[in-house]
């Protein structure tokens, strides 16, 4: 299996605050990989060092085997590495279609278009013309999952999907996550809600203190284990 | 007498959106608030004079806008882009100072006398509209306008460069993470506003005199224009214009005596009723 996201030893800062310490972790083409932890042990850090938000100074990330030097926000998404952002990020003064063109920005074809999006989650094509921030919470996530899909990535990364949503729309995007990974996109999840890592996720990373604490395969033991040191 | 001003209102104003609307476009992806515009104006209806007496009033229509395109170009990769992070008051002074430097590169160049473009000959005569004479060059001047706003609408609305510039103006960083490189796409929207400015300075040569100080009258409407029509957006500079046109003209003929006061008043009366102005915060 080839290798879509690789971070060594990566060192992050935020300023003068340095927020991980040597992160590594690997995620291979097909993948579904869970990141678990606390709120501030630098989950949301990962995806901004990738992003080129938080300041990269130590260690390495590479998209596809190849070293980002210098990361960007709109450097992944050529590369083909889509991120859900936490909050979903939609764009006010956009409507519902016009957010997922924006997924294009990228210039990645394949399997995704419109139509398929709306196939996907029907409610966004009854819904195409309004602004995008008129939907409810539940139906933001899944513009921010669609807009992501549009980029046509190898890996999508999740920050928080299910933050705020009622369980019947977690339950929802479970089955969508497993959908989209069936078809061959990795998955990397950022959550705090256990089952929904053991639902999706095939592997987990643990994260204390910006850094990696535990990892593998994940199961119903495992994740019982977890709930009470990592998490709780 | 009336009606002739409302006419004259509405070429200020086709004037006012062809400024204002480079002025909107800055402000809306770099949130610079370009004291500097008003001097690009100035520049573009100098070369404007220069190239136009070499060559002809169409070709200045053409190439003072790709001439100060460029120059928005390099203003915002040496200027607005390395400052971006900076607090505005640094960048407001930057084009405060840049105002200086125009202005005295416009005396040294062309002088302190006013100059004068002639209309192009197409457009020199008088026609009468409605039972008015008026200049054809006046009417041509609207049309320009039209063009301008009619362009930027569907620029906007319509390809996909222009909605990656609406996404822009609001969620920067949500706009760069889908993979928009959003300083090179600000750069271009720079170069398009200056460009604009530029474009505004060649149509009102042949109307408005040249001279060094020309570019302040003009630079404060356009002010009141964007900030009226709602920081940013453009259809709300295109009506705040349309209806500064209106106020300045007939303001000049049942007050004339408040007549500099007219655009204040429309402002204040504006923003208490839509303190962010008619379109909100929106490209």
């Amino acid at each position: 299996m080839s290798t879509l996201l690789k971070f060594e030893r990566v060192n992050a800062f935020y300023g003068a605050a340095h927020i991980l310490h040597d992160m590594s972790l690997e995620i291979a083409a097909g993948e579904r990989v869970a990141l678990i932890g606390r709120n501030g042990v630098g989950k949301t850090t990962c995806v901004n060092t990738l992003l080129g938000v938080a300041s990269l100074r130590g260690g390495s990330i590479a998209i596809g085997g190849s070293g980002l030097k210098k990361p960007r926000p709109y450097v992944a998404a050529g590369l083909g590495v889509a991120v859900v952002p936490q909050g979903r990020g939609i764009v006010a003064n956009l409507s519902v279609e016009e957010n997922l063109i924006l997924g294009t920005a990228a210039g990645r074809k394949g399997h995704w278009t419109v139509p398929r999006i709306y196939e996907l989650f029907p409610i966004l094509r009854e819904r195409a013309h309004t602004p995008g921030t008129a939907l409810s919470g539940g139906q933001q996530q899944m513009l921010a999952i669609g807009r992501a899909l549009m980029s046509n990535p190898a890996l999508v990364i999740l920050d928080e999907p299910t933050e705020g949503l009622a369980p019947v729309i977690v339950d929802q995007l479970a089955t969508i996550f497993n959908q989209v990974a069936d078809l061959g996109t990795a998955l990397l999840l950022i959550e705090q809600n256990l089952s929904l890592v053991e639902r999706v996720a095939h592997r987990y990373y643990a994260m204390a203190k910006g850094a990696v604490i535990g990892q593998g395969p994940v199961n119903a033991a495992v994740m019982h284990e977890l709930k009470e040191h990592v998490v709780a | 007498m009336l009606s002739i001003n409302i006419f004259n209102g509405l070429v200020y104003g086709a004037l006012l959106v062809v400024m204002s609307s480079g002025l909107a476009l800055i402000y809306g992806l770099r949130r610079v608030v370009n004291f500097a515009h008003g001097s690009l104006y100035m520049l573009g209806a100098y070369l404007g004079y220069t190239v136009a007496s070499h060559t002809n009033f169409w070709v200045a229509q053409v190439a003072v806008p790709l001439l100060m395109g460029l120059l928005g170009l390099a203003l915002d990769r040496f200027a607005f882009r390395p400052l971006q992070d900076r607090d505005p008051l640094t960048v407001i002074l930057v084009t405060f100072g840049l105002l200086l430097v125009l202005e005295d590169l416009v005396q040294t160049v062309w002088g302190k006398s006013n100059l004068s473009v002639p209309a192009p000959d197409l457009l020199s005569a008088s026609v009468d509209l409605f039972g008015m004479s008026v200049p054809a060059y006046r009417i041509a001047v609207i049309f320009f306008g039209l063009v301008v706003a009619g362009a930027l609408t569907l620029w906007l609305r319509y390809s996909k460069m222009g909605l990656f510039v609406r996404a822009a103006s609001t969620e920067p960083t949500i706009t760069s993470m889908q993979g928009v490189n959003v300083d090179r796409l600000s750069g271009l929207v720079v170069a398009v506003g200056t460009a604009l400015a530029g474009l505004a300075g060649i149509i009102a040569a042949p109307f408005l005199s040249l001279s060094p100080s020309m570019s302040s009258d003009v630079i404060i409407d356009s002010f009141v224009v964007v900030v009226t029509g709602g920081l940013g957006s453009l259809s709300g500079a295109f009506a705040a214009a349309l209806l500064l046109g209106q106020v300045q003209a007939v303001g000049a003929v049942y007050l004339p005596e408040f007549a500099t006061v007219l655009p204040y008043v429309l402002m204040m009366a504006v923003l208490l009723w839509r303190p962010a102005g008619f379109a909100g915060n929106r490209v």
